[in-house]
């Protein structure tokens, strides 16, 4: 490994292997790092990756049924909680059955891990077969800067050099503060934390209680007491055999309301609604992980400098704008977009900013940053109060009353909807709100 | 279903140099900053692992072995205490998820 590399990828996750795929079936010579035993032996997410990005990189990948994923998506809700009920918003549809799949559910540890494996492959049918890596085990101290232009990586004592390297190391990004492209320390005021438990079942109940046919799956988000007057929200994915349940948590909130995460979570777990749900199961791994919010103030101020690319949530590239929670396919795409715009910058000889510098064009111009950008004001109403706790106590109570039959005359809907505003909002807050969420969402 | 503590929590989890008997912490923090004139102490209130606890006189104490390498309270210090890395593959501790 003493030549010099074309491009060295710091991280296995998804950004990271996207990143090493596209640059494997571009025939060039690289290094991927990741600092686990395997790749994805670190990374935690919710999670669905949504889109169909993943078809471009493993095309049919549904074909392999013991490919890295657990389910597609074809059943998604959106849930509204208060203390005593739940009140969804539910979208089933065979719509959904049609290939490539526009969401799977994936646990990192096996999913990046059999991407890796795809990875692999591709090195193996490229011109550098014996030139190009994928190392484990290695912690990357640095980066190696030359006149403010990255030459390398140091790992402890050794060295490895190559003319670009692709930061794809989370959201923990130290090397992207150590390149001077993120502030030394970011606030914590729009960072959360993501709490969350794999839950076991027999398969034929798991499938039989979701309403799961062969490899479909269900995506539920909640909003309101799932979190405990916590900003944030909870989640509820079917794999295999397991479901995934989780919140996220603001940092600042559970300072301010002095409370634990792991405690919310329990909480989250006494709903009725969610205690049918995971009755009987078993608790097989609880993790945890620090997770952007989609507020672009806190992103880096760029995404390359001489010799440099950022991509997924060592950029901060998440997003949660109220429809999901998308940060896998982000981190998917802008791996693709930075690899080939170094297999551009090689065609030219030139990986200084002049090249590099396209690829904030293609990130610019492609969906992540267009709906980063356009939807900025849904992620700050998704995080105000009324939509945190009033919306949803509002919704449960109308559904309570709609939904109770007794035995006297019934109101009509609409004097139930107005009682239930006044009991938690107003109509002139609510007013406000509609106003804002037409334009923001 | 059971609720499990925190500890039964962490007790699935697959921590890497188990057997080693010492390990090198991947995260120092120097609890004297936390401990004279932090406002808030967030790190006790957010670690998902509870590395952070205060004790009854509201003093922070920092314990590194069940981190899960989360990154939460490198967010979460604004007071510089907080000085966090990656584990060492072979000397450090940190995790190996199962499932992830």
């Amino acid at each position: 490994m003493e030549d010099k590399f074309d491009c060295i990828v710091i991280g296995g996750g998804v950004a990271g292997l996207a990143a090493a795929m596209t640059l494997a079936k571009n025939n060039m010579k690289f290094l991927l790092i990741e600092r686990g035993e395997f790749a994805g032996s670190k990374n935690v997410s919710g999670g669905v990756l949504w889109g169909s990005d993943l078809h471009k990189l493993v095309p049919n990948y549904w074909e392999d049924e013991n490919g890295g994923w657990e389910r597609f998506i074809n059943h998604r809700r959106l849930t509204f909680m208060d203390e005593q009920s739940t009140f969804s918003l539910d979208f089933k549809s065979s719509h959904f059955e049609e290939k490539p799949y526009s969401g799977v559910v994936v646990l990192r540890s096996k999913f990046d891990n059999w991407l890796s494996s795809k990875v692999q492959e591709a090195i193996d049918a490229s011109d550098y077969a014996m030139d190009s890596f994928i190392a484990t085990d290695i912690k990357v101290d640095e980066v190696i800067m030359e006149n403010d232009k990255a030459v390398g990586i140091r790992t402890g004592e050794d060295e490895f050099h190559a003319d670009s390297v692709i930061i794809a190391e989370g959201v923990n990004n130290l090397l992207t503060r150590q390149v001077g492209l993120q502030d030394k320390y970011v606030p914590a005021d729009h960072m959360l934390t993501g709490v969350k438990e794999i839950i076991r079942f027999d398969q034929k109940v798991l499938e039989d209680r979701f309403q799961l046919d062969g490899l479909s799956g269900m995506s539920n988000e909640f909003v309101g007491w799932a979190t405990n007057g916590i900003e944030g929200g909870g989640f509820l994915y079917t794999n295999r055999d397991t479901i995934s349940l989780g919140l996220v948590l603001g940092l600042k909130d559970l300072r301010e309301k002095k409370q634990k995460p792991y405690d919310v979570l329990n909480h989250f777990k006494k709903h009725p609604t969610i205690a049918n749900a995971i009755k009987g199961g078993e608790v097989v791994e609880y993790s945890a992980h620090v997770v952007s919010s989609g507020d672009s103030r806190v992103m880096p101020k760029e995404l390359y400098k001489d010799g440099i690319l950022l991509v997924g949530e060592a950029a901060n590239l998440l997003m949660n704008a109220g429809k999901a929670i998308q940060g896998m396919d982000y981190a998917m795409r802008s791996g693709i977009l930075a690899a080939e715009t170094i297999v551009k910058a090689k065609e030219k000889g030139d990986y200084s900013s002049a090249t590099l510098k396209e690829y904030r064009r293609v990130m610019d111009e492609s969906y992540i940053m267009k709906d980063i950008k356009g939807f900025q004001d849904a992620v700050h109403l998704l995080h105000t109060d009324t939509m945190q706790n009033k919306v949803p106590n509002l919704v449960c109570d109308f559904g309570r009353q709609f939904f109770t039959i007794k035995n006297e005359p019934t109101p009509k809907s609409e004097k139930m909807l107005l009682g239930a505003i006044k009991r938690h909002s107003s109509l002139w807050e609510l007013a406000k709100l509609g106003f804002k969420a037409r334009k923001s969402l | 279903m059971k609720l499990l503590s925190l500890p039964e929590r962490l007790g699935l989890v697959s921590y890497r140099n188990q057997a080693k008997s010492e390990i090198k912490p991947h995260i120092i923090v120097d609890t004297d900053i936390c401990n004279s004139g932090c406002p808030h102490k967030c790190t006790t209130w957010v670690c998902p692992a509870n590395c952070y606890t205060m004790d009854d006189e509201g003093l922070v104490h920092f314990q590194v072995e069940d981190c899960i390498e989360c990154g939460t309270c490198m967010y979460a210090c604004d007071q510089g205490a907080v000085d966090w890395n990656y584990p060492d593959p072979e000397i450090g501790r940190g995790v190996t998820w199962n499932f992830g």
